[in-house]
């Protein structure tokens, strides 16, 4: 696999497309935007750059947990999210931060608006990817969220895909 | 059963909102105590200013210096270390006007200034500078009287500080009672002793905080609404049964409840998900606890998984790993929730992250299990308005009298009962509705206090 160049403009159609398939809960083909060992986490308020095995975290889902996950969320039985939650995702300010042989390290902002039970609530915070880079596109190597908020607020859980 | 208005069963004192008759073996709770704010006030009062509250643990404030500003009973303090490696705790107010001391969640320091006017109070509470003092009468007195508020009583149990707000409560190992035993197995897991470590779940729940216990000692609910997780765990090869599952009434509010064969524990009780490394590590561990423990302490923490409550606001889940979670009852119908991962001191680094990853994916916001949960607390919460005021006062009552046929013939209270509930309440009746048990300048200034 030959290094190439992403370009922003590469990297944006991957997160808007990311976020499409989340705000249509297609979360099959969500699934398939990660490579095969592929990881995810979304880190605590208090975060400040320390490793996920070493400190808690919101989710952090190795592939195993990230099937299991998207096999819940598709399920009746996920009560939290059974009827879904409506969410509308903005993602700006992309920058492709580093990019090496196999991988770019690409940041992001979002606010992730999201609709239930006659409430709304809004998250925002910063992507850190680790993207695979190969001659098909873009692939999660590791997708991490990290939120802005000083707290989750009231009724704001992370029942969905942050 | 008496029949009651609808209106406020709360505000005429000799009406009780928890109704238990073991004749007709009903237990039954009355909805306001969920949504009034009137209730509210009176536990902030009876129960929240008069009784031990968990703080935090020692290991989050490790070295000389280190703080964390954290609020409890809606009061903001300091939870600090001092220069000497004392433990403080100190009201979050400057002395002089009342601005908030600490601005800053945590970090480490010797002195905390005041910006208002610049006064500087050492770690350990004494006021050490203000600006100008020369324009004070007996400026060493005046120093000496206007030094950091210390909340009234400060202790620890295996590294679990607790505060009160009362001076008279009886001491803390008395308060604990039978729940300190369970604390004390928890904290023999790791020969070099247990420890929080930084990643710690903030969030906050549209629920009373009375929902997040009542989850916690209910193992009834654990099959229907986590049907997806107890789907996952089978799919890894472990099939999870509620056999063998027990609460137990430890007294004074504390419950506990006892899950055998539920879930494997990490480095005690192998199961498929934690891999083939970790099973030959397990043997292993087994038999150094056994050494350091003894056969039958060694069974005692190792075998069982165990929920834990200590009333009123501490959860320590002992479970695959540990977590241990907080709960800050904010108004009626909120409640903030804060929650530590609780790690072996020394551990390996590929057992600590398969500690956290999987703790994290069962208990807290963003696990396969704990939004079900917080789906529940929130949908009684909302669902409780339908029959506040309802033409039949008995649709607003809330029954929990699961297994009161077992419990009366004398038999162990099943998990899946609502036995450990029951007892709960009990200790909520007897705090809230009973006389108080200290009627003091506190009790007035709490009960009028603005906000409170």
């Amino acid at each position: 696999m030959g290094r190439r160049t992403v370009t922003r403009a590469e990297a944006e159609d991957f997160l808007y497309r990311e976020a499409l398939l989340l705000d249509e809960w297609r979360l099959d083909e969500w699934l398939t935007l990660f490579e095969e060992g592929g990881r995810m986490e979304v880190t605590t308020t208090d975060w400040n750059g320390w490793d996920s095995s070493s400190a808690g975290a919101f989710m952090c889902d190795d592939y195993g947990l990230l099937k299991a996950r998207v096999k819940r969320l598709k399920s009746r039985k996920a009560h939290a999210e059974n009827p879904h939650s409506r969410t509308h995702r903005m993602i700006s300010n992309v920058i492709i931060l580093e990019q090496g042989d196999e991988t770019a390290w690409v940041a992001a902002n979002f606010i992730i608006h999201r609709y239930r039970d006659n409430q709304e609530f809004t998250y925002v915070g910063r992507y850190e990817h680790v993207l695979l880079v190969d001659d098909e596109g873009l692939r999660f190597r590791l997708r991490r969220s990290i939120p802005t908020m000083e707290t989750m607020a009231p009724g704001a859980r992370l029942s969905f895909i942050l | 059963m008496t029949q009651l208005t609808h209106t406020d069963p709360g505000g005429t004192p000799n009406r009780s909102l928890v109704h238990e008759d073991w004749d007709a073996l009903t237990f039954k709770v009355h909805r306001s105590a969920y949504r009034s704010p009137a209730v509210f006030q009176k536990e902030m009062s009876r129960i929240w200013g008069h009784t031990w509250l968990y703080l935090g643990h020692e290991t989050e404030i490790p070295n000389p210096g280190d703080f964390k500003s954290r609020t409890l009973g809606g009061r903001p303090l300091i939870f600090c270390r001092d220069s000497s490696g004392k433990v403080q705790v100190f009201f979050n107010a400057c002395t002089h006007r009342g601005t908030i001391l600490c601005r800053h969640s945590e970090g480490n320091t010797k002195f905390f200034q005041c910006f208002y006017h610049a006064w500087a109070f050492s770690n350990s509470g004494e006021l050490a500078a203000l600006p100008g003092d020369e324009a004070y009468a007996d400026v060493p007195g005046f120093k000496e009287r206007h030094r950091l508020r210390s909340v009234p009583r400060v202790d620890s149990h295996e590294g679990f500080v607790f505060i009160s707000f009362d001076p008279r409560v009886p001491d803390l190992l008395t308060h604990l009672g039978e729940a300190a035993h369970y604390m004390s197995l928890t904290a023999k897991i790791g020969p070099q002793g247990m420890q929080t470590v930084p990643g710690v779940q903030l969030y906050s729940v549209k629920g009373n905080w009375k929902l997040a216990v009542e989850n916690a000692m209910d193992g009834y609910h654990f099959a229907p609404t986590h049907n997806t997780f107890v789907g996952y765990l089978r799919e890894t090869g472990f099939a999870v049964t509620d056999d063998d599952q027990y609460a137990y009434d430890l007294g004074d509010g504390h419950g506990l409840l006892i899950l055998t064969g539920h879930n494997g524990r990490i480095g005690m009780v192998w199961e498929p998900r934690f891999g083939e490394a970790e099973k030959e590590r397990t043997a292993a561990k087994r038999q150094e606890m056994e050494e350091r423990l003894g056969k039958e302490l060694a069974t005692e923490v190792a075998d069982a998984s165990r929920i834990l409550f200590v009333f009123p606001n501490l959860l320590l889940f002992d479970l695959e790993a540990l977590t241990i979670r907080q709960i800050e009852p904010v108004e009626a119908g909120r409640t903030d929730v804060r929650a530590w991962q609780f790690v072996e001191t020394g551990e390996p680094d590929e057992v600590r992250a398969l500690r956290i990853k999987t703790m994290v994916s069962f208990v807290g916001p963003g696990g396969l299990a704990t939004p079900d949960d917080i789906e529940a607390y929130e949908a009684v919460q909302r669902g409780i308005e339908a029959t506040a005021g309802s033409a039949d006062p008995a649709y607003d009552w809330s029954d929990m009298s699961r297994g009161m046929a077992n419990e009366k013939q004398g038999n162990q209270g099943r998990s899946i009962d609502e036995g450990a509930m029951r007892s709960f309440w009990r200790q909520w009746s007897r705090r809230v509705e009973g006389a108080p048990a200290l009627d003091t300048a506190l009790d007035t200034a709490l009960d009028t206090a603005p906000g409170a």
